[in-house]
């Protein structure tokens, strides 16, 4: 959602309907909250609809409002009351006579028909102020649907990686190596997978120190060596990370793996200092 | 029932208060002529078609053009005038007359509709928005005697806007045309146009700040 008061030039964007999406969603829902904002947005949607007046007119066809009327027509409620200087006279007459008997009782009733005309303008008002609501409402609840959808596939993907990882752990073509800490102050437990079935190196450990913002940590193997990134990670908020990469094409072995602080983005060469080394894996399977 | 031949009716939110409702002959179609929009209005929330005829014949054309000019087609544009009309004949009391003039509410629908189903029917890639030459933003300063519009009122308005939009930059009429007849967003606009994103940004904003300054007096 939109913090801010919208400022005017915001207002304008929203009702001239040219922000993206996401944006003119966090637009609406912060309306849907704030009257000073629903007012701005409804001021500049007056403004804006004064552009078409603009062009220059051109008249409908002229079998159009017949068809207009015809379709209002068949989807009122009531039937479409003649008026009597359509009719013949004859007929005129009579509808005149029958209005005047119907009106003595319509008069008596008048009163009671003025007082429920008034009150169901008011219930009417207030349906098109909730009408007006509940879009805004809409809107919001569509947004908190995505970002339950969102949330749904995050933890299925999740939950695929967990498996992937448990096979890649039992798997009789798999290698396991420890992570060793070489910087002071970093004791983490983890372990480098080699899942030679998938062909994906798997690194996963805990207690990792969260860092500086602009830093992130970067996985390397060493080749003949020179070390050859294999990607960045970030630990969670626990300190907990696991980050798998399918083997780069080409690289069919390493003489050692090494984590080291880099910024964030990842540099393409080691440039930070080393934080964890695994030696115990010689050679990919 | 009739309506009052006072032309200055009073508008929806108030049609219930006594004295309003009077009984007599039906009003012509020529004194409804002269009648407000509000008043109209009124008259159509109590189911008069007659009223409901004459705002028909004021503002279809102005409803009929901004459809033309965003659908592009004619066929779709007569089918749009008929989907506003027949919703303003069902349900007149959206029209909240405290809260504008309901030119400005029927325009602003009109112009929203439309935009919507051109997004629903994805078009876009099928359409072309006019040449500059028939641009509807090119700046007509003046009013046209070809122009059905009815009202002296309304008249005077166009040439109000049409001098609002000759006063900006050529690119800044540019880009509010692709934005309100086209309905195209920021990015879109941009990409169209080969512009930085960032610019597109600020001509409309530019464009808009001055829009509201020359036309406060007409919301």
């Amino acid at each position: 959602m939109h913090a801010e008061h919208l400022t005017q030039a915001e207002a304008d964007e929203y009702a001239l309907g040219v922000l993206e999406p996401d944006a003119q969603r966090a637009y609406a829902q912060h309306a849907l909250a704030c009257d000073e904002c629903r007012a701005r947005i409804l001021d500049a949607q007056r403004v804006i609809a004064l552009l078409a007046l603009a062009p220059p007119v051109q008249a409908p066809p002229p079998g159009l409002k017949r068809r207009v009327l015809r379709a209002a027509r068949a989807r009122r409620g009531r039937a479409w009351l003649p008026r009597l200087a359509r009719l013949s006279p004859a007929a005129a007459a009579l509808v005149a006579t029958a209005a005047a008997v119907v009106s003595i009782a319509a008069v008596i009733s008048l009163r009671g028909q003025v007082e429920s005309l008034r009150d169901e303008n008011a219930l009417l008002q207030s349906k098109v102020d909730d009408a007006l609501s509940q879009r805004f409402e809409i809107v919001a609840l569509t947004n908190r649907l995505s970002q339950a959808e969102a949330s749904a596939w995050e933890a299925q993907y999740e939950s695929q990686l967990d498996r992937d990882m448990l096979m890649a752990v039992l798997s009789p073509d798999s290698q396991t190596a420890e992570v060793i800490s070489v910087a002071d102050g970093f004791t983490p437990v983890g372990r480098l997978i080699w899942d030679g079935q998938q062909q994906r190196l798997w690194f996963v450990a805990s207690r990792l120190p969260k860092l500086a913002e602009g830093e992130t940590y970067q996985l390397w193997v060493n080749v003949d060596g020179r070390y050859r990134s294999l990607g960045t990670f970030q630990p969670d908020e626990s300190g907990f990370a696991r980050f798998v990469r399918y083997l780069p094409e080409g690289l069919a072995r390493y003489e050692s793996a090494v984590v080291t602080i880099e910024r964030a983005g990842g540099s393409p060469e080691r440039t930070g200092p080393g934080v964890f080394f695994v030696a115990d894996l010689s050679a990919f399977r | 029932m009739g309506w009052e031949r006072d032309p200055s009716a009073p508008a929806v939110r108030t049609y219930g208060s006594a004295g309003e409702l009077t009984w007599g002959a039906p009003p012509t179609a020529g004194d409804l002529a002269e009648w407000s929009d509000d008043s109209l209005m009124a008259a159509v929330v109590a189911r008069d078609p007659d009223a409901f005829g004459v705002l028909y014949d004021r503002y279809a054309p102005l409803v009929y053009t901004t459809c033309l000019r965003v659908v592009g087609e004619p066929a779709m544009a007569e089918d749009l005038v008929q989907d506003i009309f027949v919703r303003l004949w069902q349900r007149p009391e959206a029209f909240i007359p405290a809260r504008g003039r309901f030119v400005t509410w029927l325009l602003s629908i009109t112009r929203n509709r439309a935009v919507d189903e051109v997004r629903s029917r994805n078009r876009r890639r099928m359409r072309e928005l006019p040449e500059p030459k028939d641009a509807p933003f090119a700046p007509v300063a003046t009013a046209r005697a070809d122009d059905p519009v009815s009202l002296a009122e309304l008249r005077e308005e166009q040439v109000a806007v049409r001098q609002a939009l000759a006063q900006l930059p050529p690119e800044q009429r540019r880009v509010l045309e692709l934005a309100f007849f086209g309905g195209y967003t920021h990015q879109e606009i941009a990409t169209r146009l080969r512009e930085p994103l960032g610019t597109v940004k600020t001509r409309i904003r530019l464009g808009m700040q001055k829009l509201r300054a020359s036309l406060e007096r007409l919301r």
